[in-house]
């Protein structure tokens, strides 16, 4: 795979929907390298399906272009796109048996000898002996496979994705995630996958889109979304995050020193996606696995050049392989902490009194002018996914 | 005690057999009386058995004609009723258009109109527009009655399909037409082929509204009608029979092919 050609990316230009006074999309532009796996994450009703629909030809945008590769492929119908898809629902024709189901795209462009593909491609997805069988026949998990063989056989430029492993059950789906992964490896064509779990997401693609109320929020591989989210959205949606209001107290040598409830926090330059002049507003960021959590007693054994918060232990929850923490500080209210299960500390119950440090290198600085909840569970966005699911 | 729990263990086999009696009763007095030598002009009463009937079916002046005539006009009203029935169960549900829900309730209104009624109103109608009362008043009075059960059988299998199928058929290469025969067709035809059979039925015994409507031409149940005030000829019930039969044989052809795919599948 020459990942350098790009004659097979797919280039969104300017492209948006809009349903009446309603906006599902808004204009984004979106380059997707040939050869990638790419996730469209997002909770639902954020635009993610109707992005995807737009690539695919089933819905039309209201601004801008799909390209694939040179082709611009905008006004053409589905069944003229060199695009393949697989539905949430996997709509497998009932009336057809999984053979023919997946023959299906080879037939209709004309193709005879139709065998030895289906074959093979039931091979790839482990389904050889179930050739003659029903859809109803098979369980969530072949199904989902049939699926996938009948979008792959027709060697798309680009498969598409759409909450594939919605209907599965956890095991199941976490099987599968391996699986997509490796057929995507072994067959080398574009994935275009949407979903809106984020541990989906961060397994599975190289790069990540994060949607939000028809936007595009960060983009990026799932290591620099996580370690450095650069809206609060991203930053809450993907894990947890603590969020600290924050002012800029002094800059220089590549590092921000910034005033928290009258502590100090350093915040290195480059992690810091919004403007900090001295006496600006800003968030500041931490996730709760990097901090080390000591007791009041032993602070003086914290090393120098820590950030370092104190507070109180209001619960402590034992989840095995960590403890999660719940610190009540000046700073901020609910302080999550996550601690390994190592060396426990015995001193670590409700009540006790704390110090959270962290290396300022794990700090991230947000624009204080967002939402400290966006993304969070509870938000607007969450709340229609569940119900969606009921 | 025991006879008790016998007739426990066999309680449903035995109320299934007492219903399937019940339904197939008739339909063996029908047959039985076909191989009947009547004394008089009336088939009531058994005398002896013949086969006179069966070797000359086509020996009552008239009832052929009657037949073939009923015959026609139940394929061609079934044809009209399936394809106008069907494309306005895919609109109903398919589509949002002004006036859709009260298309909705007003197709079940030839269901709920007691049958002299609406025959009598046809009448009225067609002696109003000055039609010449035949063929084709029958014909356009049995389409307009098969309709609501063809919207009502298709409707019911269009909305328990998923639009996705065809979302699905189009993403892989079928066009508008390809999709229509190769997807959405198969998946309806169940639903389809129930509103063709029952037209077809609806159509092929109704006596009211065709009595009505039909001015001079006869129909094989007015034929019968007519002829029971008259007597009875033993060829109704030859024809009755062998209607009977040619339905049990579609049943059986159906299920062997079934059967047969069935066991290819597996």
């Amino acid at each position: 795979m020459n990942t350098t050609d790009s004659s097979g990316d797919v280039r969104l230009v300017g492209i948006g929907k809009t349903y009446g006074s309603f906006t599902a999309v808004h204009p984004l532009d979106l380059t997707v390298p040939q050869g990638s796996f790419f996730a469209l994450l997002g909770a639902s009703g954020c635009g993610k399906t109707t992005t995807l629909r737009m690539i695919a030809g089933l819905e039309e945008p209201t601004s801008g272009s799909v390209h694939l590769g040179e082709q611009e492929v905008t006004r053409l119908p589905p069944y003229k796109r060199p695009v393949n898809t697989v539905f949430q629902s996997y709509a497998l024709f009932p009336h057809l048996d999984i053979f023919e189901n997946v023959a299906f795209g080879l037939r209709r462009r004309g193709i005879r000898s139709v065998k030895k593909q289906v074959e093979e491609m039931l091979d790839l997805v482990q389904l050889g002996e179930q050739a003659r069988k029903k859809p109803h026949q098979l369980s969530g998990g072949q199904q989902q496979r049939v699926a996938v063989a009948r979008a792959l056989i027709n060697h798309p430029k680009v498969l598409l994705l759409d909450e594939p492993l919605g209907a599965l059950d956890l095991k199941l789906r976490r099987q599968m995630q391996l699986e997509l992964k490796r057929i995507q490896t072994e067959v080398g064509i574009t994935f275009i996958h949407v979903t809106h779990d984020q541990e989906e997401a961060m397994t599975m693609a190289d790069t990540v889109a994060v949607m939000d109320a028809g936007r595009v929020e960060q983009l990026g591989p799932p290591t620099e979304l996580y370690e450095n989210p650069r809206t609060t959205f991203v930053a809450n949606f993907l894990g947890t995050s603590n969020l600290i209001e924050a002012e800029v107290d002094t800059r220089g040598g590549g590092d921000i020193v910034l005033d928290a409830g009258g502590g100090k926090l350093v915040l290195p330059e480059a992690r810091c996606s919004a403007s900090a002049r001295t006496g600006d507003k800003v968030l500041v960021g931490i996730r709760p696995e990097k901090i080390s959590l000591t007791h009041v007693d032993d602070a003086g054994e914290i090393p120098e050049g820590r950030n370092r918060v104190t507070g109180t232990i209001a619960d402590a929850s034992f989840i095995g392989v960590s403890t999660q923490y719940v610190v009540d500080s000046a700073v901020c209210p609910e302080f999550a902490v996550y601690v390994q299960n190592v060396e426990r500390d015995g001193r670590l119950v409700p009540g006790a009194d704390v110090v959270l440090h962290w290396s300022p290198a794990h700090t991230f600085g947000l624009d204080a002018a967002q939402s400290l909840l966006a993304g969070t569970t509870g938000s607007a966005g969450v709340e229609s996914v569940e119900e969606e699911a009921a | 005690m025991p006879f008790v729990n016998w007739l426990r263990r066999r309680l449903v086999v035995i109320a299934g057999l007492l219903t399937l009696g019940y339904l197939l009763l008739p339909n063996v007095i029908v047959t039985v009386f076909s191989f009947n030598k009547p004394n008089g002009r009336f088939n009531y009463a058994w005398q002896q058995f013949s086969t006179d009937a069966w070797k000359d079916p086509c020996g009552v002046a008239g009832m052929c004609g009657s037949l073939s005539l009923s015959l026609r006009i139940a394929v061609w009203a079934t044809v009209g009723a399936t394809v106008l029935g069907a494309m306005i169960a895919f609109a109903l549900v398919r589509y949002r258009f002004r006036a859709r829900g009260a298309v909705n309730s007003l197709i079940f209104l030839p269901m709920a109109m007691p049958e002299v009624v609406m025959a009598a109103s046809l009448l009225t109608l067609f002696l109003n527009m000055g039609a010449q009362l035949g063929f084709w008043t029958i014909l356009i009075a049995h389409i307009m009655f098969c309709l609501s059960f063809v919207v009502t059988a298709v409707k019911a299998r269009v909305m328990s399909m998923d639009p996705r199928l065809e979302e699905a058929a189009r993403d892989l290469y079928a066009g508008p037409v390809q999709t229509f025969v190769r997807v959405t067709l198969p998946i309806a035809a169940p639903g389809i082929a129930a509103g063709a059979l029952l037209s077809f039925a609806l159509s092929f015994d109704d006596f009211i509204i065709t009595n009505f409507n039909a001015g001079s031409t006869v129909t094989f149940p007015m034929f019968v009608w007519g002829s029971a005030q008259r007597g009875t000829p033993v060829q109704i019930n030859v024809i009755g029979t062998a209607m009977f039969l040619i339905a049990v044989l579609f049943v059986l052809a159906s299920m062997a092919v079934g059967n047969r795919r069935n066991r290819q599948k597996a």
